[in-house]
């Protein structure tokens, strides 16, 4: 795949929704500058952008003004979208960018909508996967969910993510505010993830209800991320306020990257039960801070922490509970993770990162 | 609780290894003594179910249904209580100047959503009347069925099932569990086991405050169980008398529930035993009958287990035990 004479090849991403503050809008942003820098010309088409990045980005049915010969798409797979149809339609030669998607039967009984969502969204991977002359996955087990759509060629690479944000300077009210919670002593444990079904957020509950009840009766649960699951948050409030548990559940909403800092500055330990990741970005976040993770082994999750995490087989509360009680009372083991954390935290980010990504696009795309 | 300096081991992974062993303990400890009876927990589940819509409670449309035509009209008039002395009458003039603009816009949406609620009860109806001819043919779930002299404490099984759980990589599931007498020897060889019974009058009579024993069958628990969630699962009496369908729905609910890594222990008697005279009257009344042991060692090697099996001494039944793969791949059951 060559340009043609004179002309840089393009490789232009396409994406659902292009968002701030989301892991897989810092990521096509991060990719398009690396791909600028490498020498490819780069823009992105996306189905909805958010007013905050209008400039960066034109509507996906705008591509054909930008179009040239030899142009490579870069679809972001998150989700359903109409941009799948219209690469398939359009026939461009396409990199799969998959971040994974959760499917349908998480959302059984929540939300139909979701439900349909992920189902459709399983039929577009399976449109494009065997069309792709590259499917880079964001883990091994992203990567096998991909060969099995029908993708013939893979690779594993980073995410691009903004992992400085966890350790920048924190917002000085939100820090204030949760050093006057922890004054009257407790342990806070921190979740950071949409409140939706598969990721488990009553599960942490459940958790927290048994560590205060075995181990530390004061502790909290800061649930940091908005909700797209109207009835399974609703939900959730509802089994905290039944539980006792109404003060001692923070539910935060969307955050500043600055509060977002305040948090895990905050925390002592950070604890993801979640029953599907396709990579698990604020697992790195918590490891760039220093803030030790237990979490369940499911989906990538055990691959993102690559042992640097206390990775639990069993989800129910009284093990999460003694595993909570062991990280906040044991100094050693919350220095071997945090150890174990920042090398992991390394290997996957940092400027290294976008290198692997050039490179695996390099061997199916010349400059 | 940040910032503290500490040794670090030399091994990190042998270490973090050696504190995951500790945690088991100190769970099978807790459990132990009652600080965390599992009634408890199971309540804890109960109550989150509650609070679930109603197609999270187990789809009654029934009861989804009375809660459309409850939200079917949508009332225009807006309260008009107000904390602040001039808010009520402010309230009240923009709810009369907004009325007639309200009411056209909330009676369409009225008439809308009992098109939706009519349609809806046509289709209730049109589903229990295929119900009532679907029940006719139904192929009824396999009961338990327990040979006495196979199913006990002393059985040449137990040993062997036993020591293949007790180190598995988390909990231990055994179905059918009857009065917790397996559940009892797996924890004694340090597995955290529990169990689960169809035969609510058999899980009544356990002694429920120390063993964690469950009344309900091994596919509705699994469904409840996380992805990856157990270490282990040992059935007995349960897989004998089921139907192909249900057999393969079951197994592929346990490949999703057992970690990579896991192991699977299932006990059957072997056809001879099911169809002599001794054997109990659920036998005949089962609509399957038991898989050979080879059958049972290729169906789970397709599943991605390795499997091995092992003849009883008298030929009235066999051991088959199944490690799962450590990558995860989903069971899709054999084309035949």
């Amino acid at each position: 795949m060559s340009a043609a004479a004179g002309r840089p090849v393009a490789l232009h991403q396409f994406i659902a929704a292009l968002n701030p503050h989301d892991a897989t809008g810092t990521h096509t942003l991060k990719l398009r500058d690396a791909l600028r820098a490498a020498g490819w010309r780069s823009e992105i088409f996306a189905e909805a952008i958010h007013d905050d990045l209008a400039s960066e980005a034109y509507k996906h049915w705008m591509y054909p003004e930008h179009a040239a010969e030899g142009d490579v798409a870069i679809y972001q797979f998150t989700t359903s979208s109409a941009v799948a149809g219209y690469l398939a339609e359009h026939g461009l030669p396409l990199i799969l960018d998959f971040h994974n998607f959760t499917g349908p039967e998480y959302f059984a009984g929540w939300e139909p909508r979701s439900v349909q969502r992920a189902a459709t969204a399983a039929e577009e991977l399976a449109l494009l996967a065997p069309r792709a002359v590259l499917g880079m996955a964001k883990s091994p087990f992203s990567e096998r969910q991909l060969r099995r759509a029908g993708c013939r060629r893979t690779a594993v690479v980073p995410v691009l993510a903004d992992y400085g944000r966890v350790t920048a300077p924190p917002d000085p009210r939100v820090a204030a505010e949760l050093a006057a919670l922890g004054a009257g002593g407790g342990a806070d444990i921190l979740f950071v993830g949409r409140i939706v079904p598969s990721k488990a957020q009553h599960e942490l509950v459940k958790a927290l209800w048994a560590f205060r009840r075995l181990y530390d009766a004061e502790a909290r649960l800061h649930l940091v991320g908005g909700t797209s699951s109207f009835e399974y948050n609703k939900a959730l409030q509802g089994f905290a306020h039944d539980l006792g548990l109404a003060a001692a559940v923070r539910m935060t909403g969307e955050v500043s990257d600055a509060s977002l800092a305040a948090h895990f500055a905050a925390a002592d330990v950070y604890l993801s039960l979640s029953a599907h990741e396709g990579f698990g970005v604020p697992l790195v976040e918590a490891m760039v801070a220093g803030v030790p993770v237990v979490t369940r082994g499911a989906g990538a999750v055990a691959e993102t922490v690559a042992g640097a995490a206390l990775v639990l087989t069993a989800a129910d509360p009284a093990y999460i509970a003694a595993a909570l009680q062991r990280i906040c009372s044991d100094d050693r083991l919350r220095a071997t993770l945090t150890a174990a954390g920042r090398r992991r935290a390394d290997e996957v980010s940092g400027d290294a990162a976008a290198a692997r990504i050039i490179d695996a696009v390099s061997e199916v795309v010349t400059r | 609780m940040r910032d503290t300096e500490a040794t670090l081991p030399a091994d990190p992974q042998a270490y973090v290894e050696q504190v995951m062993a500790e945690i088991a303990e100190e769970v099978r400890l807790r459990r132990a003594s009652g600080d965390l009876p599992p009634k408890l927990e199971r309540e804890l589940d109960e109550l989150f179910l509650a609070h679930s819509p109603v197609a999270g409670r187990g789809g009654d449309l029934g009861e989804a249904l009375r809660m459309v035509d409850a939200a079917t009209f949508i009332d225009p008039v807006v309260p008009v209580d107000s904390e602040r002395a001039a808010g009520a009458v402010v309230k009240k003039g923009m709810r009369s100047l907004l009325l007639w603009y309200v009411g056209w816009i909330t009676h369409q949406m009225s008439q809308s959503a009992s098109a939706v609620s009519r349609a809806l009860h046509i289709v209730d109806d049109r589903l229990k009347e295929l119900e009532r001819q679907v029940e006719v043919q139904r192929v009824p779930g396999a009961a338990v069925v327990e040979f006495p002299a196979l199913h006990r404490p002393d059985a040449w099984w137990v040993e062997p099932a036993v020591a293949a759980v007790a180190k598995a990589p988390g909990r231990v599931l055994h179905a059918a569990c009857g009065d917790g007498w397996l559940v009892r020897r797996i924890a004694a060889a340090g597995g955290d086991a529990y169990g689960v019974d169809p035969r609510s009058h058999v899980v009544d009579r356990a002694e429920l405050g120390i063993l964690d024993l469950r009344g309900e069958g091994v596919a509705e628990h699994l469904r409840a169980v996380a992805a990856a969630g157990l270490g282990g699962i040992v059935l007995s009496g349960t897989v004998d008398g089921m139907a192909g369908g249900e057999r393969t729905q079951l197994l592929a609910a346990i490949a999703t529930r057992l970690a990579p890594g896991g192991t699977l222990v299932v006990h059957s008697v072997s056809r001879e035993a099911w169809d002599s005279a001794g054997a109990p009257p659920e036998a005949d009344l089962s609509p399957g009958r038991p898989l050979r042991p080879e059958t049972w060692c290729r169906l789970l090697e397709e599943g991605g287990y390795e499997a091995a099996a092992q003849p009883g001494p008298g030929g009235e039944d066999f051991l088959v035990t199944a490690v799962r793969s450590s990558v995860t791949t989903p069971y899709s059951p054999p084309e035949r």
